[in-house]
C-alpha cells in the first residue's frame, strides 16, 4: 500500500468513528502492518497539519482537519466518473498546467487531477502569472482525453467555466456571471482564472489541461497591486471563508457532469447555460481584437462553436473568436 | 467551384442549423452531410474533366470531420506545409517580451514548438511533425488563422 492510501486508510477508519478513538491494534490490523509502522504514518499526518490525539489505553483521534486540498480529503466521499481517478497533491509547484501537461505527455490517463497549495509560476495568459499564494486558494488542473478532433477543443474552455461558476453558486451561495469566454466574476470581479493548454495532432486531440484557479480565502492586502482588472475572493465577496477541499470536490463533481454531458450531447446544452450566466447579453461592447483593431456592438449570444456573436450598428453580424471584451 | 469557394460555402453552411446541403450542375455535385459526429463533405467531378481541373474527393468520418474544408495548400514538391489544427489567432512567441519560437532559415527537430495558436483561453503549440527547415512564415504574429490553414511552408530534412 502506498503511503498516500494507507494515510487515506487511516482518515478513513477515523471518519467511520466519528469523533471516537481507533485503536492502534485495529489500525495496524487493517492497514496489515506493525503499531511502529502505524505511529509513523499518523506522526506524517500530523506534519500534513491533522490533529491527531494519541492516548495510550484508547488509541487515535482525529481532532481537526486542515484546510488543505490533499488528495485524501479531495478523494473522500468524490462522485465522480472519470475525473480524480488519480489526484497529485503538491505542496508547492511551478505550475499545476505545466506538471499536468508533462504527466499527459508522459501518458497518464484521462482524469488526472494536479493541485497544489502554491504556485510559484502559475500560468496566464501571454506569459503573465497568476499570483498563488499559499494556503488560501485553488490551483488545480485537469487532463482530458475525449475523442474528438482539435477543432472541438475550445469549447471546453465553456465547460471549465461554467462548473467553476456552479462550484461557486453551490458552496457560497454566490451568483456569478461569465465573461466571455472564460471570466468568472462576482460583482464585476474577477475571482477565477481558466487557462487550457491542448495537445493534438492534426486530425484528433492528444490531451487538453483545463487549468483552474480560483481566488477562495484569499485576503485583499494578498491580491497583487498591478492587477489588470479589478479581482476578489469568495471570502471577501461573500464575507465568509470556504474550506477549500470541499470547493475542490465539487468543482471536480460539476466538471465530471458537464464533460459526460457533452461527450454525449455535444456542446449545445452546455453553450446555452453558459449563456444563462452572462450578463452581457443585450449590452453594447468593445472588443479589442488584438491585431486586427476594435470591433463595437451589441452581444446577441453565441454560436455554436463558442464564437461571440455581436449586431454591428449597421445591423449585420460579427463572429468574435479571440479579444478582450469591454462593456461600454 | 476552386477550394476558396468551397470553404466559404462550408463556412456558411456550418454556420447555420442545416444539416444535409446538395448542389449539382453541369460541371459537378457537391454534398455536405452534418450529423452529429461531424460533418461529411463530399465532391464528385465528372472523370471527363481534365486531370489538372478534377476536383478532390473527399469522405471524412468522426475522427477528421472538416479535413475537406482544409485549403489545399499550393505544394511543389520540395516543400510541405504546418497547418493550424483549429480555428484562432497565430502566435510566434510564448509571450510579449519573449524570443520568437522560430525564423524562417531555422532548422526544427520532430515535436519542436513552432507557435502557438489560441482559441478562446485554449493554447496549442503546434509542434513540427518532422525534422525541417522553415522555408516561409505564412502568418504575422497575432493574426487569425482558419482551421487548417498554413502556417508555415517547410522543407523536410
Amino acid at each position: 500500500m502506498s503511503a498516500t492510501g494507507a494515510r487515506e486508510t487511516i482518515l478513513n477508519l477515523f471518519r467511520q468513528a466519528s469523533a471516537g478513538y481507533v485503536s492502534g491494534a485495529r489500525l495496524s490490523e487493517v492497514l496489515g502492518v506493525s503499531r511502529t509502522a502505524v505511529w509513523k504514518q499518523i506522526e506524517q499526518l500530523r506534519q500534513l497539519g491533522y490533529r491527531i490525539e494519541a492516548i495510550p489505553s484508547r488509541g487515535y483521534r482525529l481532532c481537526d482537519v486542515p484546510d488543505l486540498p490533499l488528495a485524501e480529503e479531495l478523494r473522500s466521499g468524490l462522485a465522480t466518473r472519470r475525473i480524480g481517478r488519480e489526484i497529485r497533491y503538491l505542496a508547492e509547484t511551478d505550475s499545476t498546467n505545466r506538471q499536468a501537461y508533462a504527466l499527459g505527455e508522459a501518458g497518464a490517463d484521462e482524469g488526472l487531477v494536479v493541485i497544489a497549495d502554491r504556485q510559484s509560476a502559475g500560468k496566464g495568459r501571454m506569459g503573465r502569472t497568476w499570483a498563488s499564494p499559499p494556503g488560501v486558494n485553488l490551483y488545480v488542473s485537469i487532463l482530458l482525453r475525449p475523442p474528438l478532433p482539435p477543432q472541438a477543443a475550445p469549447q471546453l474552455t465553456f465547460i471549465s467555466t461554467l462548473a467553476v461558476s456552479r462550484a461557486i453558486a453551490a458552496v457560497s451561495g454566490l451568483a456569478p456571471t461569465h465573461k466571455w469566454p472564460n471570466d468568472v466574476l462576482i460583482d464585476g470581479r474577477k475571482v477565477a482564472g481558466l487557462l487550457n493548454e491542448l495537445s493534438a495532432e492534426s486530425d484528433r486531440i492528444r490531451f487538453v489541461v483545463l487549468g483552474i484557479g480560483v481566488n477562495l480565502n484569499m485576503t485583499a492586502e494578498q491580491f497583487p497591486a498591478d492587477l489588470r482588472m479589478p479581482a476578489t475572493s469568495l471570502l471577501l465577496a461573500g464575507g465568509r471563508p470556504v474550506p477549500r477541499a470541499l470547493f475542490a470536490r465539487t468543482l471536480l463533481e460539476e466538471l465530471d457532469a458537464l464533460y459526460a454531458e457533452f461527450l454525449l450531447h455535444g456542446p449545445a446544452p452546455l453553450l446555452a447555460a453558459w449563456e444563462e450566466r452572462c450578463d452581457l447579453v443585450g449590452k453594447p461592447v468593445e472588443v479589442d481584437e488584438g491585431g486586427s483593431g476594435l470591433v463595437r456592438g451589441t452581444v446577441s449570444g453565441i454560436d455554436r462553436d463558442g464564437a461571440l456573436l455581436l449586431t454591428l450598428a449597421d445591423g449585420s453580424t460579427a463572429r468574435i473568436l479571440a479579444g478582450d471584451v469591454r462593456q461600454c | 467551384m476552386d477550394v476558396k469557394d468551397l470553404k466559404t460555402l462550408i463556412k456558411m453552411v456550418t454556420e447555420t442549423d442545416i444539416t444535409e446541403f446538395e448542389m449539382e450542375n453541369a460541371d459537378e455535385k457537391i454534398v455536405i452531410k452534418r450529423g452529429p459526429t461531424g460533418q461529411i463533405i463530399q465532391m464528385a467531378a465528372p472523370a471527363a474533366m481534365a486531370a489538372p481541373m478534377a476536383m478532390p474527393v473527399m469522405s471524412t468520418g468522426g475522427a477528421a470531420p472538416l479535413a475537406a474544408a482544409t485549403p489545399v495548400p499550393v505544394v511543389d514538391d520540395k516543400y510541405e506545409t504546418i497547418n493550424s489544427p483549429i480555428v484562432g489567432t497565430f502566435y510566434r512567441k510564448p509571450s510579449p517580451e519573449a524570443p520568437t519560437f522560430v525564423e524562417a532559415g531555422s532548422v526544427v527537430e520532430k515535436g519542436q514548438t513552432v507557435c502557438l495558436v489560441e482559441a478562446m483561453k485554449l493554447f496549442n503549440e503546434i509542434e513540427a511533425d518532422f525534422k525541417c527547415r522553415i522555408v516561409e512564415i505564412l502568418k504575422n504574429d497575432a493574426e487569425p488563422v482558419e482551421f487548417g490553414e498554413p502556417l508555415f511552408k517547410v522543407e523536410r530534412l
